[in-house]
């Protein structure tokens, strides 16, 4: 009886937040004059000939502003744009707003001090990177480390996607936990526990903004930083509980996150695991099975993440390949341990750069090895392939897939 | 612990077998010419023969980027001697990529000016890194220990003041480019940038071309302006390579240059059509792969 209360005021809440929010009345209109503020929280996408900004004019309006290549403008800066806006389609129907080469005044101090600061780390780092290794097992082991994405070569993302393991670029939950994991490791040691676990804390933030606050890195941190909490304060972790106060605070905080692709992929996938992939682990000999075989959970992990996201996937993508399956169980297995190769380089490299090197240069032959993989499998064609796919099948799909997993549950 | 020393250790021994391998095929004793593939624009990558890097001119985007990584070792971060034919976008953006992950030594290029944002970029760069930069003219030469010689055949100084007044370069019509000869032994090459068939016949004529030219780059992406018929049959290479972009909105390279070369028989290769173009030479025998 409480949880129904509970759960239908938190649900009445979210659904007036939803109201409120998309039924405000003031939006600019195609061919207004606008000029405005805005600190940037991604990185530019960088084209041949211009470069494409992701701005914020307010809580709804996000406008892509084209702009000439240089000067290179970064996650952080803070910038004043004036121009007229323009309504542009974009493939999937939907309308954004766009800016061309409108005027652009950077303002010297970044109005966030502290976002600033994590910047100018991340610059570092991207150099470092850059510096140590060959263009593409830079950018994949910037993706796979930080969930840095705007430095990849067009093609090499584009064979990413193809071969379905775009996913090891963003930075999610793999990445927080071991951040948590090695942080309250190392710092139990030296100060007391409750203190080492509020210091993680402090490092899964830094993190988060650090790798630019994607909408799957931003879940992955919520729910770190509850069990973390859950620990400081001694009570057990409860995953599901945590994916739901992320799901719900980001939502609630920013209501247009519900049409991200990113942010949709990460909460059903995180579902999947969460739900789906016990189901593989029923019997002893099972889990036996798995834990013997090298490739084992990764198979189960991907097929987990795949049944539970397939109709989004189709559904933004247009086509799914079977194929996926292998390749993501062929470069799985190296993605912890370029985590970790790449995350102590990046560490070391800020103080010594030559040990940082040493480090980068040994997750190379992996990188190579990842890449080899990618582009063998990005040519094989995709095997189901939909032009449209509609709401009522999508809905269909979960209903079907949630009946199966409460009656295997219950056997 | 068990599991990080082997991982450790296979990481190790993996990173060794990469370094040799690469070193054996890096360090050959060859030269190594490579059209890079960088959509519409040129970008000319010489590795000589003892393993000095040269690249002349980057492409307009960080394509540039890719043929780098593919034809040098992974802890090799130095270009002994970058070239820019003419300050235009498609030849020059490339070199700020470069710059972000490369040492460049020497920075040779035309006493010329381009007014465009890129461009004062890429100046500012190379003056925060403290690149010596080179102003070259006709008769100027770079050259290796291993043999291995660069030579500027134009322009001189009084072709760059006819075409580019004011040291500012035009965005279209007559401007000149640095056409350079290469060579290895017995082995040459010519690299022409965007340079015009005027400016290419009195390069020909003053240079007086003895012995014979292996490969010869098709001016300007395959531009009707770069070569004509005569310019050709002088030169007489046994290939010609067109640096060009895939469906370019310029309709490079033209037919009339395609049929020319048909017409005298001189084989064509294309960077739209074969990627990355490389070019092996010994000294005495070449190939193409």
């Amino acid at each position: 009886m409480r949880l129904v209360i509970i759960g239908t005021i938190l649900l009445t809440s979210l659904f007036l937040r939803f109201f409120f929010f998309y039924h405000n009345p003031s939006h600019p209109k195609d061919g207004e004059y606008v000029s405005f503020r805005t600190t940037l929280l991604s990185e530019p996408q960088v084209f041949d000939n211009y470069q494409r900004i992701y701005a914020t004019l307010d809580q709804k309006t996000k406008i892509f502003v084209y702009s000439s290549l240089y000067p290179e403008y970064h996650y952080g800066d803070t910038l004043i744009i004036s121009g007229n806006l323009k309504y542009k389609l974009l493939i999937n129907g939907n309308y954004i707003s766009s800016m061309n080469f409108p005027k652009i005044e950077a303002v010297k101090n970044s109005e966030n001090f502290i976002l600033a600061f994590i910047s100018s780390i991340r610059q570092k780092i991207i150099s470092l990177y850059q510096k140590s290794l060959p263009v593409k097992p830079a950018s994949l082991l910037l993706g796979i480390v930080f969930g840095i994405k705007e430095t990849m070569p067009k093609e090499f993302s584009d064979n990413l996607k193809m071969a379905g393991v775009m996913h090891v670029i963003a930075a999610s939950g793999m990445n927080v936990t071991l951040v948590g994991g090695f942080l309250s490791s190392i710092l139990v040691f030296l100060v007391r526990r409750q203190i080492a676990l509020f210091l993680s804390i402090i490092g899964i933030l830094f993190y988060a903004v650090l790798s630019g606050l994607d909408p799957s890195i931003v879940r992955a941190a919520v729910m770190g930083i509850l069990a973390f909490s859950a620990q400081i304060l001694g009570r057990q972790r409860l995953a599901s509980y945590g994916l739901f106060i992320a799901g719900y605070s980001m939502l609630f905080i920013s209501p247009s996150l519900l049409y991200d692709v990113g942010f949709q992929l990460s909460f059903i996938s995180t579902l999947g695991l969460l739900y789906i992939r016990p189901l593989f682990e029923r019997t002893d000999r099972v889990i036996k099975l798995l834990k013997s075989s090298i490739i084992g959970d990764e198979t189960i992990t991907t097929l987990s993440a795949q049944i539970s996201t397939l109709p989004i996937l189709l559904a933004n993508f247009g086509t799914y390949s079977f194929w996926s399956i292998l390749t993501n169980v062929l470069v799985l297995w190296t993605v912890p341990i370029l985590m970790i190769l790449g995350g102590i380089g990046a560490v070391l490299g800020i103080i010594i750069e030559p040990a940082g090197k040493l480090f980068l240069y040994l997750s190379l032959p992996l990188l190579i090895y990842f890449e080899a993989v990618i582009n063998t499998f990005a040519s094989y064609e995709g095997i189901l392939k939909i032009e449209s796919i509609s709401w009522q099948i999508i809905l269909g799909y979960y209903f079907v897939l949630f009946s199966l997993i409460s009656v295997f549950k219950k056997n | 612990m068990k599991k990080s020393a082997v991982i450790a250790f296979l990481t190790l021994f993996l990173l060794g077998a990469t370094a040799i391998y690469q070193y054996s095929r890096f360090y050959d004793g060859r030269l190594h010419l490579i059209f890079c593939d960088v959509g519409q624009g040129d970008a000319i990558f010489i590795r000589t023969p003892k393993g000095k890097n040269i690249l002349i001119d980057a492409g307009p985007g960080d394509k540039v980027l890719s043929c780098l990584s593919n034809h040098t070792p992974f802890w090799e971060r130095k270009i002994s001697l970058a070239l820019l034919t003419h300050p235009h976008n498609d030849h020059f953006a490339g070199f700020i990529q470069v710059l972000k992950r490369y040492e460049i030594s020497v920075f040779g290029m035309e006493k010329l000016e381009n007014k465009t944002q890129g461009y004062k970029r890429l100046m500012q760069d190379i003056n925060n890194n403290e690149i010596k930069i080179n102003y070259l003219f006709t008769g100027d030469s770079f050259k290796t220990e291993d043999g291995f010689k660069i030579r500027i055949m134009a322009p001189d100084e009084s072709f760059l003041v006819k075409t580019s007044p004011n040291n500012i370069i035009g965005e279209n019509k007559e401007f000149s480019s640095l056409i350079t000869l290469i060579s290895y032994g017995s082995f040459q090459a010519i690299l022409t940038g965007d340079s015009q068939v005027g400016e290419l016949k009195e390069a020909v004529e003053k240079q007086n071309l003895s012995s014979s030219i292996e490969i010869f780059q098709i001016p300007h992406h395959g531009s009707k302006t770069g070569v004509d018929r005569e310019v050709l049959q002088n030169i007489e290479p046994k290939i010609a390579v067109i640096s060009v972009g895939k469906d370019n909105r310029y309709g490079h390279p033209t037919s009339y240059v395609l049929n020319l070369l048909k017409d005298l028989k001189i084989k064509i290769f294309r960077t739209d059509k074969q990627g990355d173009i490389e070019i092996i030479s010994d000294k005495n025998s070449w190939t193409v792969q």
